[in-house]
Order: C-alpha cells, then structure tokens, then sequence
C-alpha cells in the first residue's frame, strides 16, 4: 500500500494547538472564575443594600449579573467543549477557584458586616462556593497523585 | 516506552508524550479510517479523531485500555459520515462460537486484502481492518463496534466468504 497520511505527526499536533495552548486554558478559567464569582459577589451586595435601590440602580445591577453569568457561560462553554485541562492544569485551576472564592467570600463578609446586614446569606453562598471548590482540589489532587504513581511503577516496570 | 507510560504522562500533562503517541498512533489511525473512508475526507477524519482523543485523554481511566479506546473514538468519527450504511442487521452468529481457520487467510497477503476491502459492506469492512489490519484480539474488536464477540466472529466469517467469493471473481475474469 503506497499511500501515505496527508499530515506528519507534528502537523497533527499543530493543528490541536487552539485544545491545548496555554493561552486558551488561562483564557477558559478566568472567564469562568471572574465571571461565577462576579455574578455572586453583585447579587450578594444587591442582597445585602440595607434599604430599598431605585430602579435604574437596581436594573444596573441587573445588567451587571447577567454579563457576568454570560462570562461564566463562556467559560464553561471553553472548559467542556474546547480546551483540555490535564490533571496538573486541573489542580492549578482549582486552586485558584479556592482562593479567588475565598477572597470574594471573605470581602462579601466584611461589606456585610459593615452594613450589618446580610452576613449569614453571604457566608452560606460563599462558603458554598469555597466548599466546591475544595473538593474540586481535593479530587484533581487525588487524580493527579494516582497517575504520578502509576508513571513511577511504568518507569521502573521498564528500567527492569 | 509503552503506550500506557505515555498515556498517563499525556494526561499528566506533558506534551512531549502526547506527541509521540500521535507519532505512535497516526498511521493506524489514519489506516483504519482510509479503508473505511475515501481518500478526500481520511486526513480531515483522521484529525478529527485526534482532537476526540485529546480532549477525552483526561477522562480516560484505563490507560491501559488506550488502543480500543482510540479505535472506538475513531469508529464514532467514521459513524458519523457514513450515517445510514451502519443500518440495523440481524447478525446470524456462527454455530460453534469459534472463527473457524480460512484457507483464504493464509493466502491472501495484505495488500490484496487492502485493495478488496472497498468493495465490502461496512460493518464487515470495519472488523476485518479492525482485526487483521490493526491485529486487534476479537474482544477489542467487540468493545470498538459495541457488538459482542460472537457478533464479530460472524462479521469477520462473513467478511472472508465475500472476500473469497471476491477474490476468485477477480481470478476468473482474468
């Protein structure tokens, strides 16, 4: 059989580049962090106005959640049907949802209590978000330690 | 290496390894879906199947399983442009259960083999690439075509009988 592949291996992996660059993965959790988060942090802060908005304020408001929720549902968009997150990316991008959910909750927190209304709604959607978010680390840390030791038994296995 | 190791540093992350099991893995990939595609759409496919795999490789949780796995990703990506000559059939299994050794087996080199696969219907075409071109074991070929195994042996007894029936058309017009 004289024919042969259009494409060489290098070309194939090229061609993946949009699935597996940096950029895009960056690009698919910030979108997804920044836009989650922001859409609970302004709801929050609606939550806890301690007297009544006016209507433009509260259509603002409004607008604002929706970008936001729009921006997470491009994220997630990326993350499940674009770019590829392997168990190390997995376990940075979980991280970091952790602290930035942490961070959000833990400002949220003390605008409430400033306001003295509110704390315990934004201490139960925040730490909601800090819980999954944790067990989103444990899990991708669980994955990742069990393919660094299935890699250590191959190496040797074949060093043997 | 074997194809696990480089499964599992692939899903760890490291591109050196998913490069060399794309350098590993083209040419049968790309094997499988030119005998059952034309020659026009076996790049654009077989590319197709390489993004499949890339962007399933971290859920997969048998490394070990890689090779049926790929193939069935590369079954699901033929599937989809040959819509409608995957028809529903009733498969008449062989009696005894076990693929019975063909005279023509032996004869028939592969790259006679190769130029008669064309003229086969689809599901029999799919499990003689799978099983004699790929060399995949009947239960692989069976987890692929999500078929059982003894639906497979009755392909591929099929597929002889028509590639014989083929073959000798072939001797008898010369």
């Amino acid at each position: 059989m004289s024919e042969q592949p259009g494409r060489t291996a290098q070309e194939i992996v090229d061609r993946l580049e949009a699935s597996l660059s940096l950029r895009a993965r960056v690009r698919a959790v910030t979108a997804l962090l920044a836009g989650g988060l922001g859409a609970a942090f302004l709801s929050l802060l609606w939550l806890t106005e301690p007297a009544p908005l006016p209507g433009r304020t509260r259509l603002a408001f409004a607008l604002f959640i929706l970008i936001c929720l729009a921006w997470a549902g491009y994220g997630a968009l990326l993350l499940t049907r674009k770019v590829v997150l392997f168990a190390t990316d997995q376990v940075v991008a979980a991280w970091i949802a952790v602290a930035a959910s942490a961070t959000t909750t833990g400002l949220l927190a003390v605008i409430a209590a400033e306001r003295g209304t509110g704390l315990w709604p934004v201490l139960a959607v925040g730490g909601a978000f800090v819980a999954v978010s944790g067990a989103l680390a444990v899990r991708a840390h669980a994955r990742r330690a069990g393919l660094l030791r299935r890699r250590h038994e191959l190496t040797r296995r074949a060093r043997a | 290496m074997t194809d696990e190791l480089l499964v599992v540093r692939a899903q760890l992350g490291e591109r050196d390894a998913l490069a060399e099991l794309v350098g590993r893995w083209r040419l049968p990939v790309w094997t499988y879906v030119r005998r059952m595609l034309d020659a026009e759409r076996a790049d654009d496919v077989a590319q197709e199947v390489w993004l499949a795999v890339v962007r399933g490789l971290p859920r997969l949780r048998e490394p070990d399983r890689f090779t049926p796995w790929l193939f069935t990703i590369a079954r699901r990506s033929v599937a989809d442009r040959l819509r409608g000559e995957y028809a529903d059939r009733s498969e008449q299994l062989v009696s005894d259960g076990t693929t019975v050794a063909d005279p023509v087996e032996a004869m028939v080199d592969r790259a006679v083999l190769v130029g008669a696969l064309a003229a086969l219907p689809v599901p029999e075409r799919e499990v003689l690439v799978l099983f004699h071109l790929e060399d995949l074991s009947l239960a692989d070929c069976a987890q692929i075509c999500g078929v059982p195994v003894g639906t497979v042996k009755s392909r591929l007894n099929r597929a002889r009988r028509m590639l014989r029936e083929h073959l000798e058309r072939g001797v008898g017009d010369e």
